[in-house]
């Protein structure tokens, strides 16, 4: 029997909810957690599929009107439209 | 057999050894899948389009380690089988067996990226769900290798529960074990989920699933897709057309939610979380990851300043090359035909037969053919620029410039691509997921200047610009392509902010683009890429090319005019092409063209192009190889267009003004019947496609005239009416 799978969503439910912000207002060089990702269903979707989910670090690498992400190795560029409504809890500040 | 068919369709026979076996590949973008599909079968490839869509569809065949044969299908790249585009709706149907033309795989081949290995196993999990045969192909194991990432393969292939080859696509390396190991997969025992679910989500999914397997899956698909439908937005947009699945689905997303969990969320979390654990035991990779190459580059490339400036350079570059390194070899081109034409005319007795295949057949397709060269250069580059990663950094870039006319940066690869053809620009729009988004980018992609505007532009740059040098590596010729070129694009730009303000109203969808490392592309890969351009080309130079030349040869050559046998050759010849069919719609078309300074033989020209906008070229040849003194019968066109006199007033009859404004005419006219043939299809088919394809038609073509009119009034104005 293949092993059950833990899943590590609830841990978060309530944990330093204070220091969450929204993507878009994260600096290049912040390493961040996701918490929510806010936006029509199609796009949270193709976000997730991408390894994009809650829970997943990111690294900022370039933030302009666009954002440049590290997301499990790859690189992912995401529109303003999108960052804006994605909760993150920021690890640390390199600046 | 592990099929996913109905229970009340027949089963299927098991394949025999003498059947050929059949491949699915898949993979995600930028897998290399494209490259190991070319490395697999080669040249013995056929393109088409999936059955009922546009979305093409690559088959090639290669001959298995026992004799057997392989057909191997190319799956549009996607990751994951969500279905959030057409694209990835085609791969699932065809791995599900239910696509519109019955073809269903025996084995199926994931190609992963074994440097992106954790976000590659999401797709691949669901595909190993589906209980079909799998072999993966670990590939671009050399690239991990040099980030310092090791793999304990043994240990993936027990995780995953299927056999993992790995290869180097672009060096070819691996393909032995690989074919070997896809003859082989049928035999193992299939394949099935790797992780289970929490006992109370497994609760809460079972009566869905089982809604599922009453529909023909089989247990483990139903999984696969009870999970999937969990997550998607657009729930009648699923394989199973099962009465009450909506409500099945709502059911089990209560009683997930009740249970804790995120239904939303939920197919991600328990795929990334058992990745996790397997990335974890079988990978690896160093601590420190130093910046790797790709993200120096993009230091560079994707500079505030730089970026677009190399983006520019790159674009001139490109374009200068298309236009000096083709020179030799249409001058060699040109010389065979030449050489071809005269050798077969002078076995040939003199009269219509003899006029029909030079000056038909030779002269116009001849003069298409000249162009084949710049069409595989301009085709190797935009494959280059697609293969090394950097066409995503420009879809990046433009990112910004496309939200500003309302489109995003999605929209700038498939009008790239219209930079060589607008009819596989249009089918790349599928990869767009907001259908007015698409219909935007559709309705302009052909203001993109298209390979087959190369001929026009070639022409009449060729005759009438001198090759001035501007800079060292430019010269006023290259400049001149390059401002057409732009024209094209930024006219293509605003008619979409037109669109998107007016028709096409709507949000603009946010940009998720993945940016592929930098990767030196397969030369292999690359040239069948080119070669499987140029043959479709070709198939069109040979049928329809060819069949106007010779239509438009015998409405050059007939009726005949009595000719007094007094006048000089070349008055005889004119008075000739005057009387023929050609001829008097000419004049009939020349006060529509007038205004724009253009005489009656570019007026039939045009006329002639209406299908094909190359045909221009070789409808001038037919004319002006009909019409010719028989002595300089193989002069180059160019000459023959520059030494061109009006008869009566002994002027030139083309001016570079004229030149320029004919151009300008080609930059916007939609002289295609393929692409409008593409549009009718993509824009929704029908009526409604039609009715696209016809305001595309109209609204291109009322462009060309005004401009063209502008131009030329302009330019008379400003005293360049020579």
């Amino acid at each position: 029997m293949a092993p059950v799978i833990a899943l590590p969503t609830l841990q978060f439910a309530d944990s330093a909810a204070s220091s969450t912000c929204s993507l878009n207002s994260c600096r290049a060089g912040t390493r961040v957690t996701v918490v929510d990702i806010e936006c029509s269903g199609d796009e949270a979707c193709r976000l997730r599929a991408l390894g994009f989910c809650e829970g997943t670090s990111v690294n900022v690498i370039d933030a302009r009107d666009a954002m440049l992400l590290e997301v499990r190795g790859t690189r992912l560029a995401l529109g303003a439209a999108l960052t804006a409504g994605i909760t993150v809890r920021p690890f640390q500040a390199r600046a | 057999m592990s099929t996913l068919q109905r229970p009340t369709s027949p089963p299927a026979a098991p394949p025999s050894a003498t059947d050929a076996l059949r491949v699915a590949i898949i993979g995600n973008p930028n897998t290399g899948k494209t490259t190991l599909f070319n490395a697999l079968t080669g040249l013995r490839q056929h393109v088409g389009n999936f059955a009922g869509v546009t979305v093409e569809r690559v088959e090639g065949a290669f001959k298995g380690p026992d004799g057997r044969r392989v057909t191997v299908l190319d799956l549009p790249g996607s990751y994951s089988l969500s279905a959030g585009s057409p694209d990835e709706r085609i791969a699932l149907e065809v791995l599900l067996g239910r696509s519109a033309d019955r073809w269903r795989p025996d084995v199926v081949l994931v190609v992963v990226d074994a440097v992106h290995l954790e976000r590659n196993l999401f797709l691949t999990s669901q595909v190993i769900e589906l209980g079909l045969p799998v072999v993966v192909a670990l590939n671009q194991i050399d690239a991990a290798q040099t980030e310092g990432i090791r793999f304990d393969i043994p240990e993936l292939i027990h995780e995953l529960g299927v056999p993992i080859v790995p290869t180097v696509a672009k060096r070819g390396e691996g393909l032995e074990p690989l074919k070997r190991a896809l003859l082989t997969a049928a035999t193992l025992p299939a394949p099935t989920r790797a992780f289970a679910l929490p006992a109370q989500a497994q609760a809460a999914l079972a009566p869905l699933e089982a809604c599922l397997v009453a529909d023909g899956l089989l247990p483990v698909a139903a999984g696969m897709e009870a999970l999937r439908l969990l997550g998607i937005q657009h729930r009648e947009v699923h394989l199973a057309d099962v009465n009450g699945l909506g409500e099945a689905v709502s059911t089990a997303s209560t009683a997930l939610r009740e249970a804790g969990f995120v239904p939303a969320r939920f197919e991600s979390e328990v795929r990334y979380a058992w990745i996790a654990q397997v990335i974890d035991r079988t990978v690896t990779r160093p601590l420190v990851g130093a910046a790797n190459l790709s993200d120096k580059i993009d230091r560079f490339a994707l500079h505030r300043v730089w970026g677009p400036l190399i983006f520019l350079v790159l674009m001139a570059l490109v374009f200068q090359s298309v236009f000096s390194w083709a020179t030799p070899l249409m001058d060699g081109i040109e010389a065979l035909i030449a050489l071809a034409g005269g050798a077969v005319g002078a076995r040939l007795p003199e009269g219509d037969l003899r006029s029909l295949i030079v000056d038909g057949v030779f002269a116009g397709v001849g003069s298409v053919l000249v162009f084949l060269p710049q069409i595989a250069i301009l085709f190797a580059f935009i494959g280059l620029l697609e293969h090394s990663g950097y066409m995503a950094r420009a879809a990046f870039l433009m990112d910004r410039v496309m939200r500003r006319v309302g489109l995003h940066g999605k929209s700038f690869i498939p009008m790239l691509s219209g930079y060589a053809c607008a009819v596989p620009g249009i089918m790349a729009t599928r990869t767009i997921e907001d259908p007015k988004d698409r219909l935007a980018t559709i309705m302009v992609v052909p203001l993109m200047s298209c390979s087959a505007r190369l001929p026009v532009y070639t022409l009449l740059i060729g005759a009438f610009v001198p090759p001035i040098v501007l800079v060292p590596g430019l010269t006023l010729q290259g400049a001149t392509m390059l401002i057409m070129y732009l024209l094209g694009t930024v006219v293509a730009l605003g008619v979409a902010a037109i669109f998107k303000r007016t028709l096409l109203k709507g949000p603009v969808r946010p940009m998720i683009l993945e940016l592929p490392p930098y990767r030196w592309p397969s030369l292999k890969s690359l040239g069948v890429s080119v070669v499987q351009r140029c043959q479709l080309f070709l198939q069109r130079a040979g049928t329809v090319i060819l069949s106007l030349s010779i239509v438009l040869w015998a409405m050059a050559t007939y009726p005949k005019a009595t000719l007094d046998p007094a006048l000089p050759e070349a008055a005889r010849q004119e008075q000739q092409l005057e009387y023929s069919v050609l001829g008097r719609i000419g004049h009939g078309i020349e006060p529509l063209v007038r205004p724009l300074g253009y005489d009656w033989k570019i007026g039939v020209s045009i006329a002639a192009s209406f299908a094909a906008r190359e045909v221009f070229v070789s409808t001038m040849g037919t004319i002006y190889g009909v019409g010719g003194d028989a002595d300089d019968g193989d002069a180059a066109l160019t000459q023959r267009l520059v030494s061109e006199k009006d008869p009566v007033t002994g002027k030139p009859v083309y001016t570079p003004l004229i030149a320029v404004s004919l151009m300008v005419f080609y930059v916007f006219a939609l002289m295609c019947i393929s692409t409008t043939a593409v549009t009718v299809r993509e824009a929704g088919g029908g009526r409604i496609g039609w009715q696209w394809a016809t305001l595309q038609f109209v609204y291109m073509l009322a462009l060309a005239y005004g401009a063209a009119w502008l131009v030329y009034v302009i330019g008379q104005a400003l005293g360049f009416g020579g």
